[in-house]
């Protein structure tokens, strides 16, 4: 048996596929994401000169930062299989800007509040999400839309249709004001975040079991593992993860609007499929998704700087997420 | 490769049995003859002209209509839907439904009249008892008139007097000319009903004899063949105290009542024909098949077990059945898979270290000889044997007390099977006892002490020593003894 390099030796980032020959690199998805959002980046200084300029791709990545946290959550439901998606990441993450917005009220003493009472409203709507799937066999598809719909529904309510208020003085610094070398705060919770989820993922049992689970429940559930327990737990933190990127998101924009996360559902789904995770659960990486939220991205910018309208963006933009899915989903069945 | 030179023919008018012991082959025989399995050699005829049967279309054109164990029906659709799925009839381009309820209607008045109750033709089949399951099953058959009807195992989940109406159905049909293929593992009901039997051996005929001149001693030997006793795995320990003790479990009809105990350094086989209750027993006693009563001791206290992660801390570990299916995380790595039950045991605060999770690996990899050219690939990368050992080997590092097999040899080569028999040895001298489901009788009396053999759900007989041998083995899973000595009916009917 041939000894292998560990982890560390590898210099990939942990949460990788470890051990892999050269020659399977180019099979790595993982490396193909990262690879194809530093191509469009070369795609866009051709286009646009001052593209690939250091100042544009931490705005670039300071953006990708919003939809990294939500594909996060979105992750850990795809990994864990049983046709997992979570498709109310984005209304929980409408919910939480505008409660964020409304409880501050641009006060930065009520942050940590806001915080609390965001974080709380998302773990229990990811919960229901779970208790729904896991133990009243409600397909994923359909109970996360019609929690989706749900939450829309609180948010009006809570809102009574004119959401107010807007981002206290100090989010808004810690998101867009640069710390370090000209990069700003959120960049640093997300590569934090980036770390933890790759610590959870390779170094944890939660994290053993859940790719377990996803690969193959029949068998998890026979070696030990209490399934329905592990659903509840990754729609519960797809639930938490929604709401912090809606938290983070009014320092971003200072003011909120109704639906002004709802963006981030199939794009959150499309990073955690162009990061290399598999739809059919049990393998894939963090690491991966946020290659793909980059990736994603710096195709809206590339669009952007084209000055193409509104309307024409969003055709594009629907067009290269089916071209993207369709050419994964080839890929995967090629693998089998 | 399930057949090896079978030939087999039935008459018009005749009831015609399959014999055989695990693994003989009817069954594939009857998928060939059904065309659900392809033959890679050899030919049907019917009526002396070359045919090939490459699915239910082609069976139906050639008048063959087939009843499975695993019923076809589909749960959702009406009783009248699913005897006429497929051929219904219509009016216009539309379906008749008046007509099929009919047509429904008629095929069941035989069951209706003998059993005295008419079974509903508007219920949905999901909400009918797995006899009447089974019947409309058969009536579904029929509704093809066929000249040739396969039966595999329909009377399983019959009464007695839902038997009694199949076999007055039966005879009908043969008085018509239409021949029956029966295969069952009731030999009363084989002696009583059928003409002729076929015994099949290791995927060959032996021979064809009439059942009116064949005594079941004869029929045994046939089916048993000239066997010499295989090797025993030698073992240095004798049994020590009891670890598991089960008492009364019952499930339905799959098990009713069985008690039974298992020592220490002891291995103990289920025996019997297969789907008697054999898989469900060890998954019962793992926590992963619902039980309505019974209790289980492990190492005379008594455990609630609830659901594997209850048995596996008791120390009860299950090596299931299908391995890719039940026993592997196949995209993950060869490392995972094999440390995944036992995390708990090495984790702090639910974190892992990377060099301890790896050398735990390597320490099973090791002691079990698994084949692996890197434990981080994907584990569905090894060969079966090598994947059977980590489905083994996952179990070492939590320590179990009892180790539950269900057919782990299955699909395994000679070599790595004897490299398991090894492995289970080994458990032995550290006082773990084994509880093994096997489908292959020579390996039963290969590493077995004991041996307990099931039929429908109960311990029937149990062999151990001397009697523990390939002809008790085949006569206790089909009760034939019992039935040869007992059962005065069955001996008139021969007679007849």
């Amino acid at each position: 048996m041939r000894q292998l390099p560990s982890t560390e030796a590898t210099g990939l980032p942990p949460g990788s596929n470890r051990g892999i020959p050269a020659k399977r690199w180019l099979v790595n998805p993982v490396l193909v994401a990262f690879l194809l959002a530093g191509a469009l980046f070369v795609v866009g200084q051709v286009l646009s000169p001052g593209f690939l300029s250091y100042s544009q791709i931490l705005n670039v990545l300071r953006v990708a930062s919003f939809l990294g946290i939500v594909a996060a959550g979105q992750t850990l439901v795809v990994l864990a299989g049983g046709e997992g998606i979570d498709l109310s990441v984005g209304a929980v993450m409408s919910l939480a800007a505008v409660m964020t917005a409304h409880i501050t009220l641009a006060r930065d003493a009520l942050l940590l509040r806001a915080l609390f009472e965001v974080i709380l409203a998302g773990l229990i709507l990811g919960s229901i999400n779970g208790l729904g799937i896991a133990y009243l066999r409600i397909p994923p598809l359909v109970m996360t839309l019609g929690m989706a719909g749900v939450v829309q529904g609180l948010t009006l309510v809570y809102t009574q249709g004119q959401p107010k208020g807007r981002a206290a003085p100090l989010l808004n610094e810690i998101v867009t004001h640069p710390w370090v070398m000209g990069i700003p705060g959120i960049l640093f919770i997300w590569m934090l975040l980036a770390v933890a989820m790759a610590v959870l993922l390779s170094h944890t049992s939660f994290g053993r079991r859940l790719y377990a689970v996803g690969a193959n429940r029949v068998a998890a559930a026979l070696s030990g593992i209490q399934v329905s327990k592990m659903i509840v737990a990754v729609y519960a933190l797809s639930g938490v993860f929604a709401a912090l990127a809606g938290y983070l998101f009014v320092g971003y924009t200072t003011t909120v609007f109704l639906d002004i996360g709802g963006d981030y559902v199939l794009r959150s789904v499309a990073a955690v499929v162009v990061g290399g995770t598999s739809l059919a659960g049990g393998t894939g990486s963090y690491t991966g998704s946020v290659a793909g939220a980059v990736v994603l991205t710096v195709l809206v910018a590339i669009l952007t700087t084209l000055r193409m309208g509104a309307a024409g963006r969003q055709v594009i933009h629907g067009l290269v997420l089916i071209l993207l899915l369709a050419a994964y989903g080839r890929q995967r069945r090629l693998r089998q | 490769m399930a057949l090896n030179g079978a030939n087999f023919a039935c008459a018009p008018g005749e009831v015609h049995a399959l014999l055989g012991a695990n693994g003989s082959g009817k069954s594939t025989l009857a998928k060939i003859i059904t065309g659900v399995v392809a033959p890679d050699a050899g030919e049907i005829r019917v009526d002396g002209q070359t045919v090939t049967v490459s699915g239910p279309a082609d069976m139906y054109r050639l008048g063959i209509a087939s009843v499975y164990q695993e019923l076809s029906l589909i749960p959702q659709l009406s009783v009248a839907e699913n005897i006429l799925l497929g051929h219904e009839a219509t009016r216009a381009c539309l379906i008749d439904n008046r007509a099929i309820w009919a047509q429904a209607a008629r095929l069941l008045e035989h069951f209706s009249r003998s059993l005295g109750r008419s079974l509903p033709i508007h219920a949905v089949v999901e909400e009918l008892s797995p006899a009447e399951q089974q019947l409309v099953e058969i009536a579904k058959a029929l509704s093809r008139s066929p000249r040739l009807l396969i039966l595999d195992e329909a009377t399983a989940s019959l009464h007695s007097r839902e038997v009694e109406a199949l076999f007055e159905l039966v005879r009908g049909l043969k008085d018509k000319g239409c021949t029956v293929i029966f295969i069952s593992h009731r030999m009363e009901e084989v002696f009583r009903l059928c003409d002729r039997a076929t015994v099949l051996r290791n995927g060959q005929t032996v021979a064809t004899v009439d059942l009116k001149t064949t005594s079941p001693d004869e029929l045994l030997q046939l089916m048993v063949g000239e066997t010499e006793r295989p090797e025993r795995v030698h073992k240095e320990v004798s049994p020590g105290r009891v670890v598991l003790k089960v008492e009364k479990l019952r499930a339905g009809r799959v098990l009713r009542e069985v008690s039974f105990t298992v020592r220490a350094g002891e291995v103990v086989g289920l025996g019997g024909l297969q789907g008697q209750g054999q898989s469900e027993l060890l998954k019962a006693v793992f926590g992963a098949y619902p039980l309505e009563s019974g209790l289980i001791e492990i190492e005379g206290r008594r455990a609630r077990i609830r659901r594997p992660a209850d048995a596996i801390r008791a120390g009860v570990v299950l090596v299931p059945g299908n391995r890719a299916h039940e026993g592997l995380c196949l995209p993950r790595s060869t490392f995972e898979n094999t440390t995944l039950p036992s995390l708990e045991h090495r984790s702090r605060c639910g974190l892992l270290s990377a060099s301890r999770e790896r050398r735990a690996a390597n320490e099973v990899i090791q002691r079990l000889e698994v084949k692996v050219a890197d434990i981080y690939q994907p584990v569905s990368t090894l060969s079966g044997g090598n994947q059977q050992k980590v489905v083994i080997g996952k179990w070492l590092l939590n320590n179990p007390k009892v180790l539950l097999m269900d057919d782990p040899t299955k699909g395994v080569d000679v070599r790595t099977r004897l490299e398991l028999y090894r492995v289970i040895k080994e458990l032995c001298s550290r006082d773990v006892g084994v509880l093994i489901n096997s489908t292959d009788n020579a390996e039963l009396l290969a590493v077995c002490d004991r041996v307990l053999v099931l039929y429908e759900g109960q311990i029937v007989d149990e062999l151990t020593g001397d009697d523990l041998n390939e002809a008790n083995l085949v006569a206790a899973g089909l009760r034939m003894t019992a039935s040869a000595h007992n059962s005065t009916r069955g001996e008139t009917t021969w007679g007849e």
